[in-house]
């Protein structure tokens, strides 16, 4: 492993921690060095504890580890908040100027830096935050030109003078540690290499799938994590002849999005937490009119509000099972942030190939988690677009019954009907949410009603069989330790392989995307000697429906505190769970 | 769109199954008539039902359409419209559906002024399940579930639609078959959302707004010389009025600019690459 380092900036909102911490993540991106960032933060706008955390090497880093090195408090609280990731040569920077006297245990190395008063004097109160910025470039002997690149950056757009303020304010920050602390770096290294990395969380990977896969509408209710797709979308989509619609609400948001997608558009919504439960009502109508819809849901901690702005994985059964009645869907959960962006795309190709609504699992710390990635990871060539059974005028004439009636919900071998958008002559038809023929008209004939459901059902047995739900696997493949594990926790358990490893502990890790249809597990589980699933929730949903494929017990890591699995945390949890007795 | 549209190409052969002497008949005939005089044609045109004896006119009309869940129309017709600005959309629905489950939608639906025509089969009763108070069902009007009458007045949509800043607001009734068509042919011509209200009286379950009481107590706006549609306090006084029961068109905003046109919406939503746009990589890389 190589040397990390791990970086933080704390204190209340509202004082523009996540721009501050955002701004770092850049320069070090720009320094050709990988960076994991992720958040803590309340849901509330002003005041209340908040953090942006990086974790920085030149080989690439995928979980928050515990362990901060340099923390940039401007609260007491920041610096209580953090104690146990604090360590022997952390170093603090904060303002003894201003009215608290901060108290950092005395092993630790207090950088006490006037940073509002340097950045007053570079033209701003509200630069002591990049005053800061330059003292941690210090501390870390990390080249404040790259810092000058991400300042450039940020606010280039709102001129020269505000850019070259920023710059002075960052060099006094800097100048300030030179002059009157002798840290020689604290031993940090903080390498460079030449690569240009993105940097980019998972909500904008969404967003920026759904561009790449022509997604031209997008309707949503503001709500926490899910809100930055739709803000995503809202700068970008019109360059594309699309638009974004802030509904008045989710039900509105979903029905809206069934609306464009039914008049022929790629079309997407996404929401979290009670957002999915109003949406659940449109559920069956998507999946029964056969409209490709894709429906995003970036969870949070639930039930009801639970912890708004805190992680959890807990509607996989929501997203298997929401609706009433039986409704056909297919569940896609990413399992990276590049994942994100392919997955979207893939879930518009599942959409209309197949004419059923599309759920795009995600979670809150795969969506507010920046990381560096090498462009070439995102590669628009490979973007695929199908779009299914869709007929064009000269097609029309194949399903026209005998009285020349377009058949939308044709019964077919493989349970895909032809699909004709508005515009489209002759092929004027009607959908339901009521049972219907095949002709979208209302039935309650037995025989109809049979066929018409199996119709549904057939589309997902046919996508079984023709597509690839496939898996991700890392470590050791003839290991005798299987853990299996789904959504963003892929990043803490391939870096646990390393802890695992280095106590002689071999483990093969099973990353799985796809939720239904999902891979058959049940040679892999069975060629080990224990399995565990690990997931964000307190009962286990994954490791319930791999029991009940695989019939068989089935360990289980649960973390649902509300915060994200850390590698060096999950190594320590796969070891004794390893140890423990298997359950009955 | 042919020149030769009849407004029978906008029958279905299904039979409705509405009761017989169902003010819908006439709303739906009226409705057909409206978009066939307009120039559109099935296959140009898509209706939006929700739920209840309004939601079966997507069954009964022949048109690209969506028969969807209670209350929920009008978000349907906004995205496909905002999907095709070429398509005609049309969104049907009753008292109950547009102005009780789904009246969040309507305040909305008005505020944004989608280009498209909202017509409420206003029965002020709930019909399909057999006679319970609708949110415009008289204080006093004794149902199945109200047996002392609602107690509480009824919403006055064409207020609310003003107060939500319309476009365009008209009220008609299904038996006055030629103005009713002329009514909703006005509201498709609208820029923007064209609401009518529809008298579509309910045979069976209400004894009170009857064909007879509409016919008795309908004041025309046309024969008001008086009224003039673009003057919003003249459309107030009539739409306050709560002695007299209207049809006409009481108010329009001639200046109205529909959401799409505001948004800069033109292009048709459905045309997409057959990869990744040609300029993608841009979007990667404004995350150096």
């Amino acid at each position: 492993m190589a040397e990390d380092l791990n970086w933080a900036v704390g204190g209340e909102a509202g004082d523009g921690i996540d721009s501050t911490g955002k701004i770092f993540a850049q320069a070090l991106a720009r320094a050709g060095r990988h960076v994991f960032t992720s958040k803590d933060f309340a849901s509330r706008i002003r005041g209340g504890y908040t953090a942006y955390k990086i974790r920085t090497s030149v080989d690439k880093v995928q979980s928050v580890v515990d362990r901060l090195d340099i923390l940039v408090a401007l609260t007491q609280r920041t610096i209580d908040e953090n104690l146990d990731e604090l360590h022997e040569g952390s170093a603090i920077i904060y303002d003894g100027e201003r009215s608290w006297e901060a108290e950092i245990p005395d092993e630790m190395t207090a950088v006490d830096v006037p940073l509002k008063s340097l950045a007053e004097e570079a033209g701003g109160a509200i630069m002591r935050n990049i005053v800061a910025l330059g003292a941690a470039c210090e501390i870390t002997g990390f080249d404040v030109e790259y810092l000058d690149e991400a300042l450039e950056k940020r606010f280039g757009g709102k001129g020269s003078k505000i850019v070259e303020n920023n710059k002075e304010a960052a060099r006094a920050g800097q100048e300030y540690v030179q002059e009157n602390y002798d840290l020689d770096h604290l031993g940090y290294n903080i390498d460079t290499t030449d690569n240009d990395y993105v940097l980019l969380n998972g909500n904008e990977a969404v967003g920026m799938g759904a561009l790449a896969a022509g997604c031209r509408f997008y309707a949503g209710y503001p709500i926490t994590p899910a809100t930055s797709i739709m803000e995503y979308l809202t700068e970008r989509i019109e360059d594309y002849g699309g638009h974004v619609v802030q509904a008045e609400d989710e039900l509105s948001a979903i029905n809206m999005s069934l609306g464009a997608a039914r008049a022929g558009a790629r079309s997407m919504t996404a929401t979290s937490g009670a957002g999915i439960d109003l949406m659940t009502e449109t559920f069956g109508l998507v999946a029964t009119s056969e409209t490709p819809l894709v429906i995003a849901d970036v969870q949070r901690s639930g039930p009801s509000t639970g912890m708004p702005t805190k992680q959890e994985q807990g509607d996989l059964n929501m997203a298997l099972y929401g609706g009433h009645g039986e409704v056909p869907r297919f569940v896609v959960a990413p399992t990276s942030i590049t994942e994100c962006f392919w997955k979207t795309v893939e879930a518009f190709n599942l959409a209309e190939k197949y004419q059923t609504p599309v759920f795009l699992v995600s979670d809150l710390a795969m969506s507010v988690t920046e990381q560096t990635f090498p462009p070439e990871a995102f590669d628009m060539d490979e973007v695929e677009i199908d779009r299914g059974k869709l007929v064009d005028e000269d097609e029309v004439d194949e399903w026209l019954d005998a009285q020349g009636h377009f058949r939308a919900h044709a019964v077919t071998e493989d349970g895909v009907s032809p699909r004709a958008i508005p515009g489209t002559t002759d092929a004027a038809h009607m959908s339901t949410g009521l049972e219907h023929d095949e002709l979208g008209r209302r039935t309650e004939e037995e025989d109809e009603r049979v066929h018409q459901v199996d119709k549904r059902y057939r589309k997902v047995e046919t996508a079984r069989n023709e597509e690839d739900w496939d898996y991700r696997e890392f470590g050791d493949s003839d290991a005798d330790n299987l853990v299996i594990s789904w959504g963003s926790n892929e990043g803490a358990l391939v870096e646990a392989l390393d802890y695992l490893e280095a106590d002689g502990i071999d483990v093969r890790v099973i990353s799985v995307p796809y939720i239904f249809p999902r891979p058959d597990l049940t040679e892999e589980i069975e060629a080990a000697d224990q399995t565990i699933v690990v997931e964000n929730n307190a009962t286990g949903q994954f490791a319930d429906v791999i029991e009940h494929d695989v019939l068989t017990r089935v360990k289980r890591i649960n973390k649902y505190t509300g915060v994200r699995f850390k590698a060096d945390e999950l190594a320590d949890d796969i070891t004794e769970k390893l140890t423990e007795e298997v359950p009955a | 769109m042919s020149s030769d549209v009849r407004f029978t190409d906008f029958k279905s052969d299904k039979q409705p199954t509405w009761c017989p002497g169902c003010g819908d008949f006439g709303t739906m005939n009226g409705m057909m008539k409206a978009l066939a005089n307009t120039g559109n044609d099935p296959d140009n045109t898509f209706v939006v039902a929700g739920i209840g004896c309004s939601g079966k006119i997507g069954t009964y009309m022949h048109s690209y359409a969506l028969h969807g869940v209670h209350g929920r129309a009008l978000p349907v017709g906004t995205g496909v419209k905002m999907a095709r600005p070429d398509i005609e959309v049309m969104v049907a629905g009753g008292d109950g559906d547009g102005y009780s489950i789904g009246a969040g939608h309507f305040v909305h639906a008005v505020r944004r002024n989608v280009d498209m025509t909202y017509c409420v089969m206003d029965n002020r009763i709930y019909g399909l399940t057999k006679g319970q108070a609708s949110p415009t069902s008289r204080s006093d009007f004794e149902t199945s579930t109200t047996p002392e009458g609602p107690k509480q007045p009824p919403v006055n949509p064409l207020a609310l639609a003003l107060a939500s800043g319309a476009s365009f607001i008209a009220q008609s009734f299904s038996s006055d078959a030629m103005r009713h068509a002329e009514i909703v042919q006005e509201a498709i011509e609208h820029d923007g959302f064209g609401f009518v209200n529809i008298f579509s009286p309910c045979v069976t379950f209400n004894d009170v707004d009857t064909y007879d009481y509409f016919r008795d107590n309908l004041v025309d706006l046309q024969e008001d010389e008086d009224h003039d549609p673009n003057d919003y306090e003249a459309a107030k006084e009539v739409i306050l009025d709560s002695d007299k029961e209207y049809q006409g068109v009481m108010y329009q905003n001639e200046n109205s600019v529909p959401y799409h046109e505001q948004h800069g919406v033109t292009e048709d939503m459905s045309e997409i690459p057959d990869g990744a746009p040609e300029d993608a990589m841009d979007l990667v890389r404004e995350f150096y």
